[in-house]
């Protein structure tokens, strides 16, 4: 890791059932992933508020990731569903106020799938190290 | 335009009925082009009624706003109904109330009226400065007819239309009890070729824009109190553990605020354009919520408060929803 090289803070929401356990996956498995995320276990992914993103873009995240089972397989049936379209509509109102839409992206990874888990963090980390910290909405006294 | 007596004989009628509580309508303001809403509780007050383009409110927030008090020890519930008058796009928005289970059908009478368009108020008191006698005014095809001690004046409809109005799809209502006047017909479409525009716009540009904007908040709540769609009981923001939303006013609470706003309204937005109306501050709000129900009606195909057999948008999902977005 180079010093001087702009270290990105990504807030990951995963959850409980797929995509947090794909994570303890990769890390069991010794894949290597950036160190940038900072995880969140949440319940489902239908825990996500979109608040926790905006907030989470306040306090200091520089991107935001939410993790969870893939369609069909979410362990309370229908939660994931309703994410989806959630963060679609979300996403294009960040946009629509000027805020790249690669900073709030959702993934699909199941409990088998840590090494899809070290390429999504890969990818994420690589695209926000592009577009840079957010200054827009962060908080005066945040870290 | 509505035929006054008409409507004024179809309140009396409904005001004499036992199971109403009152009726809300429109009534000449003190002074100038303002019209204001006005609570009927009994026969005496019809004679005040008014209806003219003048009349811009929403009042369907009004059956929202009612309080309900905790009942006495051997009190019963008040089941009377409230009446309701409503033009088109009003219509709109308690039929996605009921189809949030916020209001039930039984509880409130409408009476629906068709409009052909209101005046803006900013665009009037721009071409009448001096604070007038509330004027007299009628309409014809293409021009608004105003009335101001005997002296007749026309005025283009386009150029004092509230925007909204322009590219109106519902100029009937769609829900109602009592239908008053002959209905209109439309071939207007969706406009939203100011929001292409401003999407296609660089990210840093559309930010500076509204930073600009959110800058001017002075977070008075105003956009969420007039609207008739914001009706939890106790609002995101102002709630302290978890606190949502700071109370500091400065760029990132604004943001904050105003997105979190525009969210709560995705997919239930009717575009009434009240929250814009009332901001202080002149913040086109209204730009927010017609991208986001741009957004919805391309997605989803979903046009909020025209079904009122249908689920709201984010309670419910298709398997084959898009998600090429998805990593």
């Amino acid at each position: 890791m180079q010093k001087d090289e702009f270290q990105p803070n990504i807030v990951a929401f995963l959850c409980n059932w797929c995509s947090y356990a794909g994570a303890d996956l990769a890390g069991t498995s010794r894949m290597q992933y950036p160190p940038n995320v900072k995880i969140i276990r949440v319940m489902c992914s239908g825990r996500v508020n979109p608040m926790f993103v905006v907030n989470a873009l306040q306090e200091g995240a520089d991107g935001v990731l939410i993790g969870g089972c893939h369609p069909g397989d979410c362990h309370y049936i229908q939660g994931n569903y309703f994410t989806r379209r959630r963060m679609a509509v979300l996403k294009k109102l960040l946009e629509y106020i000027g805020f790249d839409e690669r900073r709030v992206r959702m993934t699909w990874v199941s409990a088998a799938e840590g090494k899809k888990f070290a390429e999504v963090i890969s990818e994420v980390t690589e695209d926000i190290k592009k577009l840079g910290p957010v200054q827009k909405i962060r908080r005066a006294n945040s870290w | 335009m509505v035929n006054q007596k008409k409507l004024r004989e179809e309140v009396n009628t409904l005001i004499s009925r036992n199971d109403v509580k009152y009726i809300i309508g429109w009534e000449k303001g003190s002074y100038g082009f303002k019209m204001k809403p006005f609570f009927i509780t009994s026969s005496e007050d019809v004679d005040r009624l008014v209806f003219n383009p003048l009349c811009i409110h929403n009042l369907t927030v009004y059956p929202m706003l009612e309080e309900k008090l905790p009942l006495r020890k051997d009190a019963t519930e008040d089941k009377s109904k409230i009446g309701v008058i409503v033009k088109g796009c009003d219509s709109r928005a308690i039929v996605q109330i009921i189809q949030e289970k916020g209001l039930n059908r039984e509880d409130i009478v409408i009476i629906g009226i068709p409009c052909s368009g209101v005046i803006d108020p900013k665009k009037i008191e721009r071409l009448f400065p001096l604070k007038s006698e509330t004027p007299d005014i009628d309409e014809d095809e293409k021009n608004f007819i105003i009335i101001i001690k005997d002296k007749i004046q026309k005025i283009p409809k386009q150029d004092i239309l509230m925007d909204k109005c322009k590219t109106c799809e519902f100029p009937n209502p769609l829900i109602y009890d009592t239908f008053i006047g002959k209905e209109i017909e439309t071939v207007k479409n969706a406009d939203y070729k100011e929001i292409e525009s401003f999407e296609k716009k660089k990210l840093s540009d559309k930010w500076e824009y509204w930073e600009n904007q959110f800058d001017k908040c002075i977070r008075c709540y105003a956009c969420r109190n007039v609207c008739p769609l914001c009706y939890c009981k106790e609002c995101m923001v102002d709630q302290l553990n978890p606190q949502w939303v700071r109370r500091s006013v400065n760029i990132s609470e604004n943001a904050a605020w105003n997105i979190m706003r525009a969210f709560h309204l995705a997919g239930r937005c009717i575009g009434c354009g009240e929250c814009e109306r009332v901001c202080p501050a002149d913040i086109p709000l209204t730009k927010l919520n017609k991208k986001l129900e741009k957004d919805v009606y391309e997605m989803f195909d979903y046009k909020p408060g025209t079904n009122i057999e249908e689920k709201p948008l984010l309670s419910m999902f298709k398997p084959d929803d898009p998600e090429e977005f998805v990593l």
